[in-house]
């Protein structure tokens, strides 16, 4: 008998409830194909290794997705997943020895709907914030990331990061406090 | 100074940026393709795998029958059957070789005592 802690591959189930499980990592994927692809690119910082990195995190989740689905006991695995794609930034970083050079394709941000007048002084403003994002310490900028371009909430954080409720919510905090006293350094030296 | 700056509050809404500048990204259209592709490949493998394992059990058995190697067990357990049946059918021939011989000398004592 398999315990909950046995991973088995999907290669190795019958064919019917591997065909149940294809089936559900297919809507699970279809589901979170744009976290995880955003969570890499915010994370790397150009579409080619985002496209990589978002590959082989739904690789690897899909060894373990049935293990994961006995263990969540129903809780959402947004996070896990998350965490798998975190997991492999952080070796593509080991790996390379390399961060982003030229920070989110040259810290531009993607096209957003603002009046003419806005948009000029709306996208100075969006880069300044989109360099001061890098200046952050990587756990602060993940938590970022996962916050504004993936919308997760402070728990759903804190287990894609393997910590607690409260040191996450605190971790976010700071980082939007040191976020701002930079953005305010900028006005008064600029 | 602005009144907010007077009172020693921030000009920015760094939330409302990040909230700008971090949205979401549509991945290409040929990375779904791609991982798609990807899938498919793993389940075909799968499959492929799974009956190719069931014909190499096959196949393997008929090596294994082919192989030298493994006939020495039949060839050695024939051997001792062989030797322990022929030992069997000596011992039966000496034992009724005797009763024979027995019986000889028995008739031959019974005619000299009738003599």
């Amino acid at each position: 008998m398999s315990g909950p802690e046995e991973n088995v591959e999907p290669a190795q189930l019958a064919p019917a409830a591997k065909a149940e499980l294809d089936r559900a990592f297919e809507d699970f994927y279809r589901a979170h194909l744009r976290d995880v692809y955003s969570y890499a690119y915010y994370r790397v910082g150009n579409h080619h290794d985002a496209e990589d990195l978002t590959e082989q995190a739904f690789l690897q989740a899909y060894r373990h997705f049935d293990r994961a689905r006995r263990e969540s006991a129903g809780r959402p695995l947004r996070p896990w997943l998350i965490r798998i794609a975190h997991n492999l930034a952080s070796n593509y970083y080991r790996d390379r020895s390399r961060r982003p050079q030229t920070p989110l394709d040259s810290a531009d941000p993607i096209a957003t709907r603002h009046d003419t007048e806005d948009l000029v002084a709306g996208r100075e403003e969006l880069r300044q914030v989109m360099a001061n994002l890098q200046h952050l310490s990587d756990d602060r900028r993940e938590a970022l990331i996962m916050r504004f371009a993936l919308g997760m909430d402070n728990r759903e954080i804190a287990r894609a990061l393997g910590r607690s409720d409260g040191a996450t919510k605190v971790l976010i905090h700071r980082a939007i406090k040191q976020l701002q006293e930079e953005m305010e350094e900028g006005d008064e030296s600029g | 100074m602005s009144p907010a700056e007077q009172q020693g509050e921030s000009t920015w809404d760094v939330e409302a940026l990040l909230s700008d500048a971090l949205r979401p990204i549509d991945p290409p259209e040929r990375l779904s393709g791609r991982i798609e592709d990807t899938f498919t490949a793993l389940s075909a493998a799968a499959a492929t795998e799974l009956s190719d394992w069931a014909e190499e059990l096959t196949d393997s058995e008929m090596r294994a029958l082919r192989d030298p190697r493994n006939w020495v067990r039949p060839v050695v357990a024939v051997g001792v059957g062989g030797v322990a049946t022929g030992a069997l059918v000596l011992f039966e021939l000496r034992r009724r070789g005797r009763h024979e011989a027995n019986g000889l000398k028995g008739l031959a004592s019974g005619v000299r005592d009738r003599f």
